[in-house]
């Protein structure tokens, strides 16, 4: 087995607000012992909480009986995490979308910045349907 | 003990980590723990008494259980009630765990006559946790599941 594969970890929590703070620390610790930096690791828990919330909200429909899984592995240069969720809302992106300092500005509204701020936070990011529902895939190279 | 504490707790409410036996990662599950008792209320000492016990459990897993293979993984269960936390931990099990060391209580007379001053791990989970059981795991491997109360 590859050296990326045995040092994963997976974790997975019902799809419950509040849930998503215990994954940040439970992979920030992780991360640690993979040898990120401390301000790496600031940028992966505020995306890896917004990757959780929009699995939890969006994604499962803040149904308690659907679970969100989290699956980490190291790469030869890179932390790689995936958020999947059960997937009952079909994820529709959407054009036009206001940017930060537009809806900082008032421009539009103060929600909605968690995929822009997940995207300006890692090396690597990408939203994509999967076999049961969505994946996001987060990368923060070390 | 009851009925209702040998069902299996729900599914919904639990939080499951899967993490490689090497040893360093029991932080992890240290750190999860600690965050999800924190929340529930639990004062400082008591999450204190918790980082200590699920080390020694995922400890235990890591080296004895899976023989330190990374491969293979530790599962570790935590799941919120109203008025604890119950933390269950699993290996994959090369090793079972002798029923006379899940007993026995070291004597620390003898301790000091020994190199080793290990072997002090499972009466150390039952001195700091409310409840302890050790059984076998559906993998076949060693469990414990500790219970943490909240007063």
């Amino acid at each position: 087995m590859s050296t990326s594969l045995i040092y994963s970890m997976d974790l997975s929590f019902p799809s419950e607000l509040g849930y998503e703070v215990i994954a940040r620390d439970a992979v920030s610790a992780f991360a640690r012992r993979m040898g990120l930096s401390a301000e790496r690791i600031e940028d992966l828990k505020t995306a890896l909480s917004e990757a959780c919330i929009n699995a939890i909200e969006h994604g499962n429909s803040l149904r308690p009986d659907l679970r969100v899984t989290v699956h980490c592995h190291l790469e030869p240069d890179r932390l790689v995490i995936e958020v999947v969720d059960e997937g009952t809302a079909e994820f529709v992106v959407r054009d036009n979308l206001p940017t930060i300092s537009e809806k900082v500005a008032g421009l539009g509204p103060l929600r909605g910045m968690g995929l822009m701020l997940i995207s300006q936070l890692c090396d690597e990011s990408s939203f994509e349907p999967c076999a049961n529902g969505n994946r996001m895939r987060l990368a923060f190279s070390r | 003990m009851s009925d209702e504490t040998s069902q299996p707790e729900r599914l919904e409410k639990v939080i499951e980590l899967r993490l490689p036996s090497k040893l360093g990662y029991e932080r992890v599950a240290m750190d999860t723990a600690s965050s999800l008792a924190r929340r529930m209320g639990f004062p400082d000492d008591r999450v204190d008494s918790l980082k200590t016990a699920i080390s020694e459990a995922v400890t235990n897993a890591i080296e004895h259980g899976n023989q330190q293979d990374a491969a293979m993984k530790v599962v570790v269960l935590l799941t919120a009630l109203e008025d604890g936390l119950i933390v269950s931990v699993a290996d994959q099990g090369r090793k079972p765990l002798a029923q006379v060391s899940t007993t026995n209580s070291p004597k620390i007379e003898e301790a000091f006559e020994r190199d080793d001053k290990g072997g002090w791990g499972i009466w150390l989970i039952r001195e700091l946790m409310d409840e302890v059981e050790f059984s076998t795991a559906p993998s076949g491997g060693n469990q414990v599941r500790m219970v943490i109360h909240l007063e």
